[in-house]
């Protein structure tokens, strides 16, 4: 992985076409600016996480395997 | 009584007042906007998130509040827009969260705390809202270390 230290107002240039620009710093976020040709999609990776999760748990799940984990989940498992 | 496929329990019948709408779809599945919610006592705690277009399309779910109790909410501009909301809704009140569960076959079942499906009572409308600056996980473990596995 490349590791750039930028200040606020500073550009990183990535290709011919992407800018990504540090707007602000803050403790604890960066504010960025990304410039970019309408064709680059530009994800926060949370919802890359989140559709991939999505996607695992579409997946057949037998059902037998739902019905074990409810078992396990229930609070009171009968004695 | 209309009546819909799912997965797991074959035709059901539902009430047209029960469809629950995704106006963004869920990420992954942008174009499943329609889904009712199944739930039996004797399924409990999970909450099965079924298509009611795509049979095969069901999310084993579970409610937010059991797994974390205070758990915090902020939705977006754009999520309370889709959930035809005006100010942030009142978790437990006039909405109702539900984490994904996922079942991988050789891993151990988590749910997505990262991103709850949010549905509101009164609209019937729902959004999968991603908590970007929480610490919640996305795949959140859902049974502690299990104690000393049944012989069986």
């Amino acid at each position: 992985m490349l590791v750039i230290r930028r200040r606020a107002g500073q550009s990183v240039l990535i290709g011919d076409n992407v800018e990504i620009e540090v707007i602000e710093v803050s403790p604890g976020r960066v504010k960025l600016g990304i410039t970019a040709p309408r064709e680059v999609l530009v994800l926060r990776k949370e919802i890359n996480l989140t559709r991939e999760q999505n996607l695992i748990a579409a997946r057949g799940v037998s059902p037998s395997a739902v019905l074990k984990l409810m078992e396990r989940m229930r609070p009171d498992p009968p004695a | 009584m209309l009546e819909f496929e799912t997965k797991y329990f074959g035709k059901v019948p539902y009430a047209p007042g029960s469809v629950i709408e995704f106006p963004l779809g869920l990420p992954g599945f942008e174009h499943e906007h329609r889904f009712v919610l199944i739930e039996q006592s004797i399924n409990k705690p999970i909450v099965f998130l079924q298509s009611l277009s795509q049979p095969e399309l069901c999310f084993p779910t579970a409610p937010v509040s059991q797994l974390c109790p205070n758990y915090e909410l902020t939705l977006s501009a754009e999520d309370l827009f889709a959930l035809g909301c005006h100010e942030q809704p009142v978790v437990g009140q006039d909405t109702l969260l539900l984490a994904i569960v996922s079942l991988a076959p050789d891993g151990p079942a988590t749910a997505n705390l990262l991103s709850p499906v949010v549905i509101h009572w009164r609209t019937r409308l729902a959004v999968q809202a991603i908590q970007a600056d929480s610490p919640y996980s996305h795949q959140h473990p859902l049974l502690a270390p299990a104690p000393v596995a049944p012989c069986l």
